[in-house]
């Protein structure tokens, strides 16, 4: 398999530069390719049939993982193999490094970016269920300069479709921190190791100063809806103190609601006993590291 | 069309390349270094055709040979030093790392860039830093005692 004619390639320096190039092309025609870790499988099926491909590769703004008051900012660019090696990604935003550090395979997380993966927002896909779990914001610009801030639930609208125009980039994902203290974790169950995720939970919470759950954020990865948040759960959680029983409770509750289809691979019954058994343990982990303590 | 200028094992090339050619494939049929191996027809879940680029393992079936532009790449071919086999490729004639061999160049590119970041792996870390390279002989049994092996003889080397 090899991918359909490419008329223009093209390596940009600047995201001004990058947006210019899709000028001249009709919508759909002009790609920007990441890491490429899906786009070329896609282009290889001919299921994408890009003429013009804008390689983002040589644009360091892109690039890297920096701390911004108590947030982060995660460039587009940024690949699996830095978020899973940054050993600053503690507490609230620890869920990043569970989710990069098992995505493929060492191959593909050297190559393969966050941006890409929230962009192309595959139906079952680790990155886009944690950016939307933290609350993360999408920092796009346009063509003509402009430049806007979306909320990844609002940003990943279904598999395969954001909010993303064609001739719009996403420069970088913004971690807002929380108000107290917080904890995250996410961990997905696939058909064989850091496989696609045939289920993946994302659980964030906050902790008020009687160690109560102030706020909890629960998303789910690998059902046909894509990653969405799971609000039974969420509901469930507040105000509890994270022990076995309501977090059991609260995944009964994400389990009842979620919108689960069976295939040959795991039916009904069986992903929702995945979203409660992972459920329970990543809930589990996300309050111990709210609390600071050690797991 | 596009002109590129590739470094492959410390060698430049200039060619014309159409757009859509593969890395893979401007490797095995533009430069015939044919021990990067192709075995899930491009689909991007083998492992074999694992190379080097800027030092890291990635698959050269998922890039464009004109997004190597400007880069170096390492191939099988360029590990031995002549007749002088690397440390991880004595390890697996040693410990008899492989059957078929077909999967052999691609896990052994992934395996030299696993050893630089973590040169005293567990088992488990071995098995998980393999995960990307399917070989269906061994059972992975002697690929992970091979790269064990590696690990101890680039150890003492360096003792």
């Amino acid at each position: 398999m090899f991918p359909a004619n490419i008329e223009q390639y093209v390596r940009p320096q600047s995201v001004a530069e990058a947006l210019a190039a899709c000028a001249g092309y009709d919508a759909g025609e002009a790609m920007f390719i990441a890491g490429g870790q899906s786009l070329m499988q896609a282009m290889k099926s001919r299921m994408a049939r890009p003429r013009c491909l804008i390689d983002l590769q040589a644009i360091s703004e892109l690039k890297g993982i920096c701390p911004d008051e108590g947030a982060f900012h995660i460039g587009a660019m940024t690949r699996y193999v830095s978020i899973a090696n940054d050993e600053r990604l503690t507490g609230y935003f620890a869920a990043l490094r569970d989710a990069a550090q098992h995505v493929g395979d060492r191959q593909v997380r050297n190559r393969g970016t966050i941006g890409g993966s929230c962009c192309w927002n595959y139906v079952a896909s680790c990155l886009p269920a944690v950016v939307m779990g933290l609350g993360g914001e999408m920092k796009l610009q346009a063509a003509d300069g402009s430049q806007r801030s979306v909320a990844a639930e609002d940003f990943l609208i279904a598999p395969l479709e954001t909010a993303r125009a064609d001739d719009e980039m996403l420069l970088a994902i913004r971690i807002p921190q929380p108000a107290g203290r917080g904890g995250s974790a996410y961990k997905k169950w696939g058909l064989v190791k850091d496989a696609l995720p045939v289920v993946g939970v994302c659980v964030a919470v906050t902790l008020d100063s009687n160690d109560r759950c102030a706020t909890a954020r629960v998303t789910l990865a690998g059902l046909s809806a894509g990653a969405h948040r799971a609000t039974a759960a969420e509901q469930a959680l507040v105000g509890t103190a994270g022990d076995a029983a309501a977090i059991a409770q609260a995944f009964d509750a994400a389990a009842n609601a979620a919108d689960a289809q069976g295939d040959k691979w795991a039916d009904v019954a069986y992903r929702q006993n995945l979203i409660r058994t992972l459920g329970q343990e990543v809930a589990t982990s996300a309050f111990a590291r709210a609390a600071g303590r050690q797991e | 069309m596009q002109t590129v200028t590739i470094k492959v094992n410390g060698e430049a090339f200039k060619e014309s390349v159409p757009e859509r050619l593969l890395l893979v494939d401007f490797l095995r049929e533009r430069l015939a270094l044919t021990g990067t191996h192709v075995a899930c027809t491009h689909e991007g879940v083998c492992g074999a055709c694992t190379v080097h680029l800027d030092g890291d393992a990635v698959k050269s079936c998922l890039m464009l040979a004109v997004q190597a532009d400007g880069h170096e790449i390492t191939t099988v071919e360029g590990l031995a030093k002549g007749d002088e086999l690397t440390a991880l490729q004595k390890a697996f004639r040693e410990e008899h790392g492989l059957q078929c061999g077909f999967c052999t160049p691609g896990i052994l590119m992934n395996m030299t860039d696993f050893l630089k970041h973590n040169p005293n792996p567990t088992d488990d870390e071995i098995r998980m830093g393999l995960i990307g390279n399917l070989c269906r002989c061994t059972g992975y049994v002697h690929i992970v005692r091979a790269v064990r092996t590696a690990a101890k003889m680039l150890a003492a080397s360096a003792a």
